[in-house]
């Protein structure tokens, strides 16, 4: 059987958690959420391995999602990471651009295309990682 | 990876010849052997008969943003390669375009080429080092 690939979502607004898990569990996404940068930290702890991790920016504090995407990206598999922000600058993009984080999406969010991008990120990813190994 | 003699290989996409001559004689000084391309499909032939480990390109070639396009094309055909991007600004918009094309950074075109070339050499070694060894990229 063909493992589903699994996301973490994190996003402090339950509506847009929720909305994403919906949407993206009916492509075929295995789906964890977390409120919080906190929340997120621990389930990359202890599920770990996630394909891809969507953060928004803003939660506990102002750009919190950059430590979060900091700690994905020193994950081995590194995951793919999307930031999503309704308060993009060029500060927090910069920023991001040197995490690297692999997709930036600002808010309201095009769903039609964060499944584009996201389909194809982890696809390349996962025949990466199988040619690494 | 570098070419079989351990040449690292350089590309240059940008409309002005005269850019194009002074970036080639940078990185040539720096070692670096440099392919250069004024406009898309020539850039696009280079992608055929090289490896590259080095990308500069202009964001702007025929028109506006026609550049970024390319720079994506270069992050999936040599992923582990250093892509940097001449940009008339670095304004929200053209940062979020340079990490959804997989670009590694953005320089303003008022940038010096030799400031430009300085750090794209002392990027693209951390780039090297970073990569996973036995990775055959």
């Amino acid at each position: 059987m063909v493992r589903k690939p699994s996301l973490l979502i994190v996003d402090d607004e339950p509506n847009v958690l929720l909305t994403l898990k919906l949407v993206l569990e009916e492509d075929g996404y295995q789906i964890s959420t977390a409120g919080s940068f906190a929340e997120a930290e621990k389930l990359m702890v202890a599920v770990g391995n996630f394909d891809a991790i969507l953060t928004d920016l803003w939660m506990e504090k102002e750009d919190i999602g950059l430590e979060l995407a900091r700690s994905a990206s020193k994950l081995k598999p590194r995951p793919v990471i999307v930031i999503f922000t309704g308060y993009g600058s060029p500060g927090n993009a910069r920023a991001a651009l040197g995490v690297p984080v692999d997709y930036f999406a600002l808010k309201p969010l095009d769903v039609d295309e964060l499944k584009r991008v996201l389909n194809r990120l982890v696809v390349a990813n996962t025949a990466e990682r199988r040619w690494q190994s | 990876m570098s070419g079989w003699r351990g040449t690292k290989f350089a590309l240059i996409v940008h409309p002005e010849l005269r850019v194009l001559a002074q970036y080639q004689t940078l990185l040539s000084k720096n070692g670096v052997t440099t392919v250069v391309a004024r406009d898309l499909p020539t850039a696009l032939l280079a992608i055929t008969q090289h490896y590259f480990d080095i990308a500069i390109v202009s964001s702007q070639l025929s028109e506006a943003g026609d550049g970024w396009p390319l720079a994506g094309v270069l992050h999936l055909v040599f992923p582990g390669s250093y892509i940097g991007v001449l940009v008339p600004g670095a304004d929200l918009l053209t940062l979020q375009s340079a990490i959804n094309s997989g670009v590694q950074d953005v320089y303003e075109i008022t940038q010096s080429p030799q400031s430009v070339v300085r750090a794209v050499v002392a990027a693209a070694k951390l780039v090297e080092s970073n990569k996973p060894s036995g990775h055959l990229q």
